[in-house]
């Protein structure tokens, strides 16, 4: 049964890796590989020379360590909330409400926050006016963006990300629970020497594999959000691939960006996994 | 069981071959079951939803073919012309409205589409196109396509009529007017509903077609590139007008008589905001007004609207001026030598375009039909359902290979003036010297390199950039590539020059 998978893989991941190749050409789509000139490591010298460079680098790096600091815990802290609450009505209800997030579009998203937050006539600044305040242009303050982002993921994502600790919740032996209680611990003694505990390897394994996608993170999201003001923190490697392969059509310098981006995930998977094994737990592979 | 998994990944790769041979061959020229042959077309829609069929059918009847429209919404064309160019999957006919992005640029360049001016003359229709805009719309001094012919320049300020009485303010003629009623129209309550909640302006997030480059002309800015007489290239930024603008823009953004957000509103909501009687003063194409004055039915049944194309900062009439960036030319309709195999199919496909050109088809293309979406009195047609008339003709009128020359015209005395004016402005239009020559630079990095000078712009006009930090962006262009594009273009320029 290993086939339909096998099949994926090489279809749609291994082969098209060999477009790779690109990345060292000027390639033109009406020449083909086999007769676009080779370039060398004409694109990784202009990569690495361009002004962007470090900003794309730095707003990737710091977007993603504020999604793994503030975000990645959100989803295990509102499982174990979800899993103290004992009224089964309740408890289902509240976690429909924190799903439906998760399946609206970020064009949707993106648009009602665009709705709430604009200057003429947005429902927060309508709001801090009444109250005396001066309006703040949320959407073109380079110093809002970063918030913004994040906010607008845990609204999104956070009800979703916890399925998978809940149904990890769910398999943790009961006869741990009554140990503790005939020892007499409380529900949050419980829930951090047994709950967190157990669920800690797939914390670990969920943690490695988002590292392994650092740099990846979610174009479309971002690509909404920017504008001329707000580009210097909020370019991300995602959003200039986009701009420079797909609109300006330079193929050969995107293939290039992406391929540097893949390099960074894969290594830095390889340092998180070494480093879980190093504690002592499973890691991926 | 092993037997069965080679069957399968065998087919498997039998379909991925089969599906790549597919793109490729298609030898024959296509008819259709009555005989007639298919043309396909990738066609920019301007308008939210693709056409129906009733005008296509009447457009099908007169040319004798079997037209095959692939829509590309105007707001991703650059993404999808780009990917339809990478990947092959093209039309016998291709709208190319964006001759300026670097891919499109090469792709001409490197002989993807048919050269077309030997074949020109051989046409009636395609005869009559200038060689003055044959030379516009040409790549280094080749023809790869039949240009859109619009006029040279079409962009003015509307201003509400119906606000200007009520504060008692004339029909602006310099800059400093055109400020004095911003200043009214956000602080006099125009529309007398008690509050203040009007803006003069309101604009979109668009530097070209918005407000930015028409008030970059009452200062003097040139368009894209100045040349002076001993054949030096500056781009428009480093001029004295662009900073003027900016200045301008600056002070309508601190004074708050534009609307806060025009750095992130798009053009709809624009509109929309315009026709609400949010603001009263909007930048754009002169025949927007008729769009802005449609869309108001029911919510601003009050607006009067005028046109106003002769303001200057100076007061001068003699300093009148007015961009003009493609020079008249709309972009190519291009035909790939992919889809176009031979001559006798390119002259099929160009008797296709000479047939469009005529008044016949022009007039359907723009009105529709006649009696059905116009009433026609005289040469003046009335278009007697606006709704029917969006949704079956608007979308054909942006594929028009030619906009001008043509007798029947619009009797909406809006639409009559702002043709009137739009004539008018060809006198006053600052071209772009460097429209049609070349730079290998520009045509690699141009569209990157300008996004520097855009935020900058944007910065600067929302006080988060002094003019010391916008020159230092432009110092930033000049190294990134600049200085490179002043040097090709100087040689490209002097290489005409001297012919």
């Amino acid at each position: 049964m290993i086939l339909p998978g096998f099949v994926y893989f090489v279809i749609f991941k291994y082969f098209p890796m060999g477009g790779l190749i690109i990345s060292f050409q000027d390639y033109q789509p009406y020449l083909g590989i086999k007769d676009s000139p080779w370039v060398g490591f004409k694109h990784f010298i202009r990569l690495f020379t361009e002004p962007t460079f470090a900003m794309l680098l730095s707003n990737t790096l710091i977007l993603f360590a504020l999604e793994l600091i503030i975000f990645f815990p959100i989803p295990i802290i509102l499982a174990l909330m979800l899993n103290e609450v004992r009224h089964k009505m309740f408890k289902n209800s509240i976690q429909t409400i924190v799903y439906i997030p998760h399946f609206m579009s970020w064009v949707i998203i993106v648009s009602i926050t665009y709705v709430f937050l604009s200057v003429d006539g947005g429902v927060v600044n309508e709001m801090i006016a009444a109250f005396g305040g001066n309006k703040i242009s949320f959407l073109t303050s380079p110093e809002w963006l970063r918030p913004m982002y994040i906010l607008q993921i845990i609204w999104k994502e956070a009800g979703w990300s916890t399925i998978i600790y809940l149904a990890a919740i769910t398999v943790v032996d009961t006869q741990l629970y009554e140990a503790a209680d005939m020892d007499g611990a409380s529900r949050l003694r419980k829930m951090w020497h047994v709950t967190l505990p157990a669920i800690r390897p797939v914390i670990i394994t969920l943690l490695i594999l988002k590292i392994g996608s650092t740099l990846e993170l979610g174009f479309e999201h971002m690509y909404l959000l920017l504008n001329s003001l707000n580009r210097e923190v909020g370019e991300i490697f995602d959003t200039y691939i986009f701009t420079a392969g797909l609109k300006n059509g330079q193929l050969s310098f995107s293939t290039t960006v992406g391929l540097f981006k893949g390099l960074v995930g894969l290594i830095l998977v390889i340092i998180a996994n070494k480093l879980a094994k190093k504690f002592g737990e499973d890691g991926v592979y | 069981m092993k037997f069965r998994y080679a069957k399968l990944i065998a087919l498997s790769i039998c379909g991925s071959l089969l599906l790549s041979a597919c793109g490729g061959e298609n030898a024959e020229p296509q008819t259709n079951a009555d005989g007639k042959p298919i043309i396909s077309w990738l066609n920019i829609l301007h308008s939210a939803s693709p056409p129906t069929d009733t005008v296509l059918n009447k457009i099908e009847e007169l040319t004798n073919t079997d037209i095959q429209f692939s829509w590309i919404p105007d707001a991703s064309k650059e993404e999808r012309l780009n990917t339809s160019l990478a990947s092959g999957s093209l039309a016998d006919i291709v709208s190319l409205t964006i001759l300026e992005n670097s891919s499109v640029r090469n792709a001409l360049k490197a002989g993807v589409f048919w050269e077309v001016s030997p074949y020109l003359d051989e046409f009636p229709n395609l005869k009559e196109i200038s060689a003055d805009m044959r030379n516009s719309a040409s790549i280094d001094g080749k023809l790869y396509g039949i240009p859109m012919q619009k006029q040279v320049s079409r962009n003015g300020v509307i201003i509400r009529k119906d606000w200007l009485d009520k504060v008692g303010l004339p029909i602006p003629k310099t800059t400093a007017e055109l400020m004095e009623v911003a200043k009214a129209f956000t602080e006099q309550d125009p529309d007398g509903n008690g509050t203040k909640d009007t803006t003069g302006f309101i604009d979109r997030s668009d530097l070209v077609f918005g407000a930015f480059k028409t008030l970059g002309s009452y200062f003097g800015t040139p368009s894209g590139w100045a040349v002076s007489e001993d054949g030096k290239v500056t781009p428009e930024f480093e001029s004295e007008g662009y900073v003027k603008a900016m200045d301008y823009m600056k002070e309508l953004y601190n004074n708050g008589y534009i609307n806060q957000d025009f750095a992130v509103t798009a053009k709809k909501d624009q509109q929309e905001g315009f026709a609400q009687g949010k603001a009263g003063i909007y930048v754009g194409a002169l025949f927007d007004s008729k769009n802005l004055l449609n869309l108001a039915k029911g919510v601003q049944d009050d607006m009067d609207l005028i046109m106003v194309n002769d303001i200057t900062s100076t007061g001068k009439e003699s300093d009148r001026a007015i961009w003009s960036t493609s020079n008249g030319v709309g972009g190519l309709l291009a035909f790939p030598k992919s889809e176009v195999k031979d001559e006798a199919e390119l002259k099929q496909v160009l008797k296709f375009m000479d047939d469009l050109m005529s008044e016949e088809i022009y007039t359907l293309m723009t009105y529709g039909i006649k009696d059905v979406h116009y009433s026609l009195e005289g040469n003046a047609a009335t278009i007697t359902d606006t709704k029917l008339w969006e949704q079956e003709v608007q979308p054909f009128s942006s594929s028009r290979p030619n906009e001008n020359g043509y007798d029947i015209h619009d009797s909406d005395p809006l639409r009559v003036e702002s043709d009137r004016l739009i004539q008018e402005n060809t006198k006053y239009a600052v071209l772009n010297p460097m429209y049609s020559l070349e730079s290998a630079t520009f045509s690699e990095q141009g569209s990157e390199l300008q996004k520097m000078i855009t935020d900058a712009t944007y910065k600067y006009i929302l006080g988060k950039l002094d003019l010391q930090g916008f020159q230092d962006a432009v110092q930033t262009w000049r190294k990134s590539g600049g200085d490179k594009i002043i040097t090709e273009y100087e040689a490209a320029y002097q290489a005409v020059q001297n012919q």
